[in-house]
């Protein structure tokens, strides 16, 4: 409007006034509208010059790029996508060290990367199936791999998967041919013809559809058979088929749109305008292999938990016991050890408690009872964790009266000692020396208040009457009729002297003296006041000689029997010569005594009485 | 490799089935049929094309009990019209057929079997009739499932046909 009114006003002007002012008008138009006409004429070569178009896009193309990727939408990658890869195969057939240059940095990393992955699943499932072969379940497991033939691995993955994505189908939808079709390795053995199971999934889809007359956008959207499913997914020109085994999440079917709708725009002419060539699709792997999934069950934490407390809570248990065992034993040992130590002669034990495993002990010992200390030893316990103390006391034990006794008395080896309510009872036999001494210190051995020596013989004693009757066995044998000895009977005297002299000493031991009556027989031949006198005088005979080997003349007391006193009947010539004979008689009294005296007497008197009797036999 | 969507119709026991059982990959069990109406088999064919993996889509013959479903036709690049040689009312049947098929799919890359031709003693089909079918424009070849007889040859044809060579 205004710019009109701007026109019309100089050509009105113009008719009326002069041209002067025409001119005057121009130069106000142009002071008006220059800066505009100048502005439009620079758009226009600015939009015409391709040169300053490129500049002013050039200006905001990283910008823009920017920001539509920040939206998220997948379609700018989808546009450049091609480009680049277009690129990159140009740049590889001009020059291949180019790329392989620029990649060097960026291989290694991914190699190592990779490899380090296919590591780690494979330990992972490695580690599965390990832990699942040593429990009840994976025993169950190991019976169905055996009863089904399958191989254990793949019977735990079945137990232990959440789900697991096996195959995926790209399928033309109108023909049901297979555009594109991905199994996952581990199946990829038991995967059928992917060309038939398309061909029969479309087909059930339209068995379906047919079926139940429902409207072409409807479709089937998953078939179940036992463990196994069939999750379909249908685009304008594609099926999208994924067989999972196990239970996948609802956001998996999200997924399976996304890739579908993917494909059907990137793909939307080849799916369209499809002859049964899939060689097209081959560039929709990367897209389908993202809903190749695994998922393992999550380890249950719960249940673990339970188990590890178990067997923590076992091993402690084991540890308590243990522990409890070991104390009781240790304090069954010590009571052991008490109870013989309350059995223990000559230990009196007052007061005893155990600090743990040490032993505390207090008491009375005598000094001659059993060490302690080699108790504790003896009873499998250490010394050093026994506090023994035992004040030292006299202990009126029997057993420890009779130790003190014998340590006291230093019995010989043929003296045994006990003691019986504290009577010391000496048995054996023992030199009369050492019995005097044993009267003497027995009332002052502590303990002691009796003795009982009823079974202790004098072994002196014993030895003078083994002389005495050695003495006395012994016959001297005479010739018919006389008082001379048998030549051969010499030797028997010196004998006789020695026992004399040996039984003297003896009994001077005894205080006593000793009477040796020299007793002469005769056989019952010639007349009885013969043999009498020669009897006497076979007696007298043998004094003379012992008299003559220095035997005290007191001692000996030679009497003749006569035939009064046969040693045998004289049946026999044997019997006859032992009759002419002198034997011997022994006897003691104390020395000094009125009775040695009297024997002393006696024997002088018959030593001198005459040999008055005539020769007999 | 090019896959090609073949579909095999005909009546009721004309012998499609035998004209695939014998001469092509298969996985599935035939009751198919009989529960879906349909059962998929593969046939690999060797062309002047190359080679060409032919989808085969056996479709169960119509009788009195199941009608045949024309939408497991869709998509399809040619067909395998089956007739029993020693029936002539399969014959046709199967012309009759092919009449709704063209209606709903157009012309199609297609081949008129006669099968069970190991048969020849109860042969219905006169040389009159078979002038009358290739007036029509059809090339009908005899086969014999039995015997093996014209059908590498058909499943060849028919290939290089939806190739359209």
């Amino acid at each position: 409007m205004a710019e009109q009114a701007q026109r019309r006003a100089p050509m009105a002007l113009a008719q009326e006034k002069s041209t002067d002012n025409n001119h005057a008008y121009e130069e106000l138009r142009h002071l008006i509208v220059a800066p505009e006409t100048e502005g439009l004429a620079a758009v226009e070569e600015r939009l015409d010059n391709l040169e300053k178009r490129t500049c002013d896009v050039s200006e905001v193309v990283a910008e823009a790029i920017e920001m539509r990727r920040a939206t998220g939408d997948q379609a700018l990658s989808d546009a450049l996508a091609p480009t680049i890869q277009e690129t990159l195969r140009e740049s590889v057939r001009r020059d291949p060290h180019v790329l392989a240059d620029a990649l060097f940095p960026v291989m290694g990393p991914a190699i190592r990367k990779s490899i380090t992955e296919t590591l780690r699943g494979m330990l992972e499932s490695f580690n599965e199936a390990l832990d699942n072969s040593f429990s009840a379940r994976g025993l169950k497991w190991r019976v169905e791999a055996m009863r089904t033939g399958k191989p254990f691995a793949e019977i735990v993955m079945m137990h232990s998967l959440l789900y697991r994505v096996e195959q995926v189908f790209l399928i033309h939808r109108e023909t049901g041919l297979v555009l594109n079709h991905l199994v996952a390795p581990t199946v990829a053995a038991q995967a059928q013809d992917p060309d038939l199971v398309a061909g029969m999934l479309s087909a059930i889809q339209q068995f379906v559809r047919d079926s139940f007359k429902s409207k072409d956008s409807e479709s089937l959207a998953s078939l179940n058979i036992g463990d196994l499913q069939v999750w379909v997914e249908e685009s304008p020109n594609a099926i999208l088929a994924a067989v999972v085994r196990g239970h996948a999440p609802a956001d998996f079917r999200q997924a399976m749109n996304e890739v579908l709708e993917d494909i059907q725009r990137y793909f939307s002419s080849a799916l369209a305008n499809f002859k049964g060539d899939a060689g097209p699709f081959r560039a929709a792997d990367e897209r389908l292999s993202k809903l190749l999934e695994i998922r393992y069950k999550e380890a249950p934490e719960e249940k673990k938990k339970p188990r590890a407390l178990l067997i923590a809570a076992g091993i402690a248990a084991a540890l308590l016991l243990g522990w409890v065992l070991y104390v009781s034993y240790a304090s069954w040992q010590w009571s052991r050890f008490l109870a013989d130590l309350h059995k223990q002669p000559g230990i009196v034990v007052v007061s005893t408690a155990t600090h743990g495993r040490s032993l505390h002990v207090e008491g009375f010992r005598d000094p001659l009872a059993a060490d302690p200390k080699a108790l504790v030893s003896q009873a499998g316990l250490d010394p050093e964790k026994a506090d023994l103390q035992l004040a030292p006391y006299y202990s009126l034990d029997d057993a420890m009266v009779t130790k003190r006794a014998e340590k006291i008395l230093h019995p010989p080896s043929t003296v045994r000692l006990s003691t019986k309510g504290g009577e010391l009872v000496a048995e054996g036999s023992a030199p009369q020396q050492w019995i005097t001494n044993l009267e003497e210190r027995t009332p002052l051995i502590a303990g002691v208040t009796g003795l009982d020596e009823s079974h202790l013989v004098n072994s002196n004693l014993q030895q003078l009457f083994t002389l005495k009757s050695s003495l006395e066995s012994v016959i001297l044998l005479f010739p018919l009729g006389r008082a001379e000895l048998e030549p051969d009977q010499d030797q028997k005297i010196a004998e006789i002297e020695t026992r004399l002299r040996e039984l003297q000493s003896q009994a001077d031991t005894f205080h006593q003296s000793v009477n040796v009556a020299l007793v002469g027989h005769s056989d019952t031949t010639g007349i009885e006041g013969t043999n009498l006198v020669l009897s006497q005088q076979r007696a007298e005979q043998i004094r003379r000689l012992l008299l003559r080997n220095g035997i005290r003349r007191e001692t000996l007391r030679p009497t003749g029997v006569g035939t009064t006193q046969p040693l045998r009947n004289e049946d026999s010539e044997e019997g006859r010569q032992l009759n002419r004979s002198v034997t011997f008689k022994v006897s003691f009294a104390p020395a000094g005594s009125a009775a040695a005296n009297a024997a002393a007497a006696a024997a002088s008197t018959s030593t001198n009485a005459p040999p008055a009797t005539p020769p007999g036999n | 490799m090019i896959q090609k969507k073949i579909c095999m119709l005909g009546s009721f026991s004309v012998g499609k089935t035998s004209l695939v059982r014998r001469f092509v990959a298969t996985i599935f069990d035939e009751h198919y049929h009989t529960t879906i109406g349909v059962k998929i088999d593969k046939k690999i064919v060797k062309t002047d094309g190359g080679e060409v993996t032919l989808v085969l889509w056996d479709i169960h013959g119509e009788d009195v009990y199941q009608k045949m479903r024309m939408t497991y036709l869709r998509g399809m690049s040619g067909y395998l019209l089956v007739a029993d040689g020693t029936r002539r009312q399969t014959l046709d049947d199967a012309l009759a057929l092919n009449e709704r098929v063209v209606q709903e799919f157009g012309k199609l890359p297609s081949l008129l079997l006669l099968n069970k031709f190991d048969l020849t003693d109860q042969w219905e089909i006169d040389s009159s009739q078979m002038s009358k079918l290739a007036a029509a424009g059809w090339n009908a070849i005899n086969t014999s499932a039995k015997t093996g007889d014209g059908v590498e040859g058909a499943y060849l044809r028919l290939a290089q046909a939806a190739q359209g060579k």
